[in-house]
């Protein structure tokens, strides 16, 4: 990719006390694209995305948006700049899905800069680009699965960053209301641009969705780049510790990974033998 | 989303915030105008236009503007200032049925007065109500302390710090008073909250801590709706955490020092307060916060008024009636939870 990338991320370490979670991580996420997270539990995929979002403080390296450290960067400042929807949000069940959607437009407003005409229209845009106008009235507390997290991406989206984080947004939803969620982030990636960084679990989804796949182990970037490039099966057992075969989704014309067990010597229901009735 | 979606989706309505801020206004207004009216003996409305605007002097006169105008004050003062101060604990501690009793605030003021009057033979009411102040502050304080110290202000350790406090501080009580039994009826009226036979210069010195408090929680509106998510989320929108913590404690330790000082801990308002402003104007803190005052205005003012006719011709002490109340409210919201 030839534009300069949006977030450089450089010899980042980071730890929670004397835990180390990320090793020294180097990755650039480019602009305008969509970069996946993946790895097995526990690998630092998601502290990687709280510390792109300045959740976390690093204990030595940088990350830089644009060619400016974000530790420099005012709190408000970053948020104009970096939305982030934490794994499991929560707020109140009695609030409202526009008392909700609302919260977005917070480092959009300061103490002599009330609501504006500008936060309505992103308000609207926001309840519009995801579905749930309709909704705005309805307590958070009354919807479903599907309907609360795509009010949650309106939350993000009102806030009107350039790039979005997302930690496992599909978390906990159905297939359909999965495909749902990240076919409305393709398209705010491709219809307006934004830099978009998932943490996913499904490899598959992941192939399917992402520009750029990332593969964390041990706080550690084992290896990035295209999926096509990305879902070998020796990569996938050296990350995921699973054997797989990997075919072309004969749809999309994407890698599609078959997991056949375990890749370690570790009691594993193996290859399917005929399961013939 | 199909069109039909959008015809049978209920949607929450409620009127407009500004009017509802409107008619509790009116109904304040009312009330106080009824707790000057009702009482042991009632007077009628040109009974009340005279003692204000034509003194003559008479038995009447006196006692509404002498006896009952400071209560019709402190009333809704207090309040107003345990229901801001409870909305503001409630959002703080992201847990609905906490309150400033919860984290140990009204505790640590009743703590500090039986301590001022029978360690430091402090008499007065002033002198007592000085000592109820401090104790919620220095409460607050060692509360807020405690919990930073233990590693982050979250809500859960806000108010397991609070709750051990609490228990400490009433513990201390009952020894203190089991072992002074002289003073256990004066301290007992007090101890359980009242607006009844309290000077004037308690509201003049109680309204500006509390017009402070409210104006600081206020100010903070926007900060504490984003404090209503998680704190990954309120991070991440860019509320800068520590900060708006330690200001909000700061407006819950003035409102609840300035009211215990001036009537004593009167109970369970700040839990009941927010529970009903909420329901009333939703959970934007602009709407939120005035309408909690307003609430525990009328709520203070009515509930002093049953107070006085209850177990009639005594009195009864008002945060006995707001404790029923408060304990039955409570009640249904744990059964609520539970479902």
């Amino acid at each position: 990719m030839d534009e300069p990338s949006r977030i450089d991320i450089a010899d980042l370490t980071l730890a929670y006390g004397s835990d180390i979670v990320l090793d020294a991580l180097n990755l650039s996420i480019p602009r305008g694209r969509i970069t996946v997270l993946a790895g097995p539990n526990g690998c630092g995929k998601s502290t990687l995305l709280r510390a792109i979002r300045r959740l976390h403080a690093p204990k030595s390296g940088y990350i830089m948006l644009d060619g400016k450290d974000i530790a420099r960067l005012g709190s408000k400042d970053l948020a104009r700049q970096i939305g982030l929807l934490a794994q499991s949000p929560s707020a109140p069940a009695d609030m409202t899905v526009e008392e909700l959607v609302r919260l977005g437009r917070y480092p959009h407003q300061s103490m002599l800069q009330p609501w504006s005409a500008r936060d309505t229209a992103a308000l609207e845009r926001a309840m519009d680009g995801t579905g749930v106008t309709h909704l705005r009235g309805r307590r958070i507390g009354s919807l479903s699965g599907g309907q609360l997290q795509r009010a949650w991406i309106a939350m993000v989206l009102a806030q009107e960053t350039e790039v979005i984080c997302l930690d496992e947004p599909v978390n906990h939803l159905d297939m359909a209301h999965q495909l749902d969620c990240l076919d409305l982030v393709t398209r705010l990636n491709r219809e307006e641009g934004r830099t978009i960084v998932l943490v996913l679990h499904d490899l598959n989804l992941a192939a399917r969705y992402a520009d750029k796949l990332v593969f964390v182990h041990h706080g550690r970037v084992v290896a990035s780049g295209g999926p096509d490039k990305m879902m070998r099966p020796d990569l996938i057992a050296q990350v995921f510790d699973v054997r797989a075969e990997v075919i072309t989704d004969p749809v999309h014309g994407r890698p599609l990974c078959i997991p056949l067990g375990r890749a370690t010597g570790q009691a594993s229901n193996t290859a399917p033998t005929k399961l013939g009735v | 989303m199909s069109l039909a979606a959008t015809f049978d989706v209920p949607q929450l309505t409620r009127p407009a915030p500004g009017r509802v801020l409107a008619w509790l206004v009116a109904g304040v207004l009312l009330a106080m105008l009824g707790s000057l009216s009702l009482g042991y003996r009632i007077y009628g409305l040109g009974q009340v236009w005279t003692a204000f605007f034509a003194p003559d002097g008479s038995e009447a006169a006196t006692v509404i503007a002498g006896l009952r105008l400071p209560r019709a004050l402190i009333a809704p003062l207090t309040g107003a200032a345990l229901g801001v101060a409870g909305t503001v604990v409630q959002t703080l501690s992201r847990n609905r049925i906490a309150s400033p009793d919860t984290l140990g605030l009204n505790g640590g003021a009743a703590l500090a007065v039986v301590l001022a009057s029978t360690v430091f033979g402090v008499q007065s009411l002033t002198g007592l109500s000085l000592a109820a102040a401090l104790g919620a502050l220095i409460t607050s304080l060692v509360v807020f302390g405690v919990a930073a110290s233990a590693g982050g202000l979250s809500p859960l350790k806000i108010v397991l710090v609070g709750v051990t406090f609490a228990s400490l501080s009433h513990a201390v009580v009952e020894v203190v008073l089991t072992s002074n039994e002289a003073q256990l009826q004066q301290l007992l009226f007090w101890l359980s909250g009242a607006f009844v036979d309290r000077p004037m210069s308690h509201v003049t010195t109680g309204f500006p801590v509390i017009a402070l408090g409210a104006m600081v929680a206020f100010a903070l509106s926007r900060p504490l709706d984003a404090l209503q998510a998680d704190d990954a989320t309120a991070q991440s929108l860019g509320v800068p955490l520590p900060l708006v913590r330690g200001l909000a404690f700061l407006a819950v330790a003035l409102l609840t020092g300035a009211a215990v000082s001036m009537a004593g801990p009167v109970a369970f308002v700040g839990l009941v307060v927010p529970h009903a402003a909420r329901h009333l104007v939703g959970l934007r803190h602009v709407w939120q916060l005035p309408a909690s005052a307003l609430v525990g205005a009328l709520y203070a003012l009515l509930a002093d008024i049953v107070a006085r006719f209850v177990i009639f011709p005594v009195e009864a002490p008002v945060g006995a009636v707001t404790a029923v109340v408060g304990a039955f409210v409570l009640l249904v919201l744990l059964r609520r939870r539970a479902a």
